[in-house]
């Protein structure tokens, strides 16, 4: 019967009810695109790197494990260096650049050569790999978002590149020039941001490891295989007291709107709850009855938020290609739980106010 | 026979802003089991307030108020709502009914606040004695003022309590509203053995009555048997 007149309550003022749905819908919507947002970024980052397909990636002393933040001090000659280590098979030198134009994506300058032995090469979609300076690939996530098919034209970092090639995502980047013309673009001839190593054989990784590390002590040299471990929010200066602040703000929006709507209820039924003490409910039957209804509202919301959010990932990777928002099982859950909590929490103090109402007083309110 | 209420030197008085107001003074009645009772008076002489005291929705400030032998000036709020769940049934002027449920769910609600569950044969035997089975599923809003007024005293005697009070139940009802819901409650009263207090301005209602109490100042001045 609790049930009955929750859901009874909740359909008599439909507007009202609607708009709490809506105000969870977002907070849970909010919580999900953000971290989703975020969890998706580092996640897809993370799997290109893996999925250059070397064995170690070299880098100098301090460098981030965020490839965009590294800048370019490192010796290209250093690689012949590497090549001479034992169990080394190849290695690639690449020179990274953060282009704005468009959005925010690392170019990367490559040597095709060494390259192609480190990764086993590209995918070809469509065209050929890069034979001239001004040649430029692009994978097809950023072809999709920018409209590129091979012969286009692309402004990257000030220069027009010729699109010789669309390549299959996955291989570091999502837009590849040659070294020698980005070294000559951004200032830095003869410089790498990091290198790729291919050993042999897998289980050499360890060894070739310890080599390196005599060879440039204080380098960072990280083996790729568990490159996605090392991508978390913690990795990131910042990132996770923005998410924790986007997720607060979330619940906040859910238990102000949920606290104004429930004290709005209490005052508009002071008679029901008068009614209600007349018949003999107690303080928790009608403490029961309110969070019944905040409960249901949440509910809805949470159904509503979770909607929202697929449809924001859709319209988002419609607009934007190249995001990726990843929502997981785990983060629906917390997000529901964060919209009930914040929900029953703005509905405490509305009833308590209601389950101790005078009678009296309540049944002559008009 | 022992009465079903009985008030002793009951006081009640309401602190209005630095003043103290005395709604009753020193009210001394008694009310058999199966008594229906009229408590006539002008306005603000205390009716309600007595009406109040009696069912534990407020409480006395000074004296003593039997409810089928519970002292309701030594109960606390939560042992008050408790009598009142199971031995008062209030009936309003306003009916009072909950605007987002139908009749059958503003009568049900009392049976599960209750505690023993829905009794569909009790459900019927009170939904057909006040005249509403066929109006069970609409809402308040959709129901004239005579209809919400016989839900309203469904609803409160749904329980089976001991003793009906009933505030001014015809003050929002036209005559032959008024005279149906009269006859209900003498009804109730006669077949059920259903003890009543009625409070009401009107002397035709108070005819229904087996007893009238005048109210004055707080006071009850007489009790005239009605012939």
């Amino acid at each position: 019967m609790i049930g009955h007149l929750v859901w009874k309550n909740a359909l008599h003022r439909p507007l009202r009810t609607a708009l709490g749905v809506l105000a969870v819908g977002v907070e849970v919507s909010l919580v999900l695109l953000i971290v989703g947002l975020t969890h998706g970024m580092l996640h897809d980052v993370a799997k290109r790197i893996e999925g250059v397909g070397a064995d170690i990636m070299v880098q100098p002393p301090s460098a981030s494990v965020f490839l965009a933040f590294s800048g370019a001090p490192m010796p290209e000659a250093l690689g012949s260096r590497l090549a001479e280590l034992a169990h080394v098979k190849a290695v690639a030198p690449v020179l990274l650049q953060l282009s704005s134009s468009g959005g925010l994506d690392i170019v990367y300058g490559i040597d095709p050569a060494s390259f192609r032995a480190v990764s086993d090469g590209f995918f070809f979609l469509q065209g050929h790999g890069l034979e001239k300076p001004d040649d430029v690939l692009v994978d097809d996530w950023y072809a999709r978002a920018k409209h590129l098919k091979a012969g286009d034209t692309l402004h990257l970092l000030g220069h027009n590149f010729h699109v010789a090639g669309v390549v299959g995502h996955g291989k570091g980047a999502r837009v590849f020039v040659e070294l020698h013309t980005l070294q000559q673009i951004t200032g830095s001839p003869g410089k790498a941001s990091l290198f790729f190593v291919k050993c042999d054989q897998r289980s050499s990784t360890n060894d070739v490891i310890g080599e390196i590390a005599t060879l440039l002590p204080r380098y960072q040299i990280r083996p790729l295989q568990n490159y996605l471990s090392l991508m978390t929010q913690t990795t990131v200066p910042g990132l996770n007291t923005f998410v924790y602040s986007m997720i607060a703000l979330a619940g906040a929006i859910g238990f102000l709107v949920i606290f104004l709507s429930m004290y709005t209820t209490i005052v508009e039924r002071t008679r029901d709850i008068g009614v209600l003490k007349s018949l003999g409910a107690s303080k928790g039957y009608i403490v029961k009855a309110l969070l019944g209804e905040t409960t249901l509202v949440c509910l809805g919301g949470i159904v509503v938020g979770i909607g929202m959010s697929y449809g924001g990932q859709f319209l988002l990777r419609d607009l934007f290609p190249t995001l990726t928002i990843l929502i997981t099982p785990g983060w629906i859950l917390r997000a529901a739980a964060l919209a009930i909590g914040a929900g029953l929490c703005g509905t405490s103090y509305p009833a308590w106010v209601a389950s101790r109402k005078d009678p009296v007083e309540a049944l002559a309110y008009s | 026979m022992e009465p079903i209420v009985k008030t002793e030197d009951l006081w009640k008085i309401y602190r209005s802003g630095k003043v103290d107001v005395a709604a009753l003074r020193g009210v001394q009645c008694e009310v058999l089991p199966g008594e229906f009772i009229a408590v006539m008076g002008p306005s603000g002489c205390g009716k309600s307030t007595l009406l109040h005291v009696i069912g534990g929705l407020a409480q006395a400030t000074r004296g003593r108020v039997l409810l089928d032998g519970n002292d309701l000036t030594r109960m606390s709020d939560a042992a008050r709502t408790m009598l009142r769940r199971h031995k008062v049934g209030f009936v309003f002027q306003r009916f009072n009914l909950l605007p987002a449920l139908d009749a059958r769910g503003n009568i049900a609600i009392a049976q599960h606040i209750h505690g023993d569950g829905f009794d569909p044969h009790r459900f019927d035997t009170v939904t057909r004695l006040l005249g509403i089975s066929d109006r069970l599923h609409h809402r308040p809003a959709e129901l004239s003022g005579g209809e919400q007024q016989r839900v309203a005293i469904a609803r409160a005697i749904i329980n089976e309590p001991k003793i009906l009070l009933a505030d001014e139940p015809t003050g929002n009802l036209d005559t032959k509203s008024s005279e149906s819901v009269l006859r209900m409650l003498r009804k109730l009263n006669q077949d059920l053995g259903q003890t009543v207090i009625l409070i009401t301005h009107n002397p035709e209602a108070a005819s229904y009555a087996h007893r009238v109490l005048h109210m004055r100042d707080g006071q009850i001045v007489d009790g005239i048997p009605v012939d």
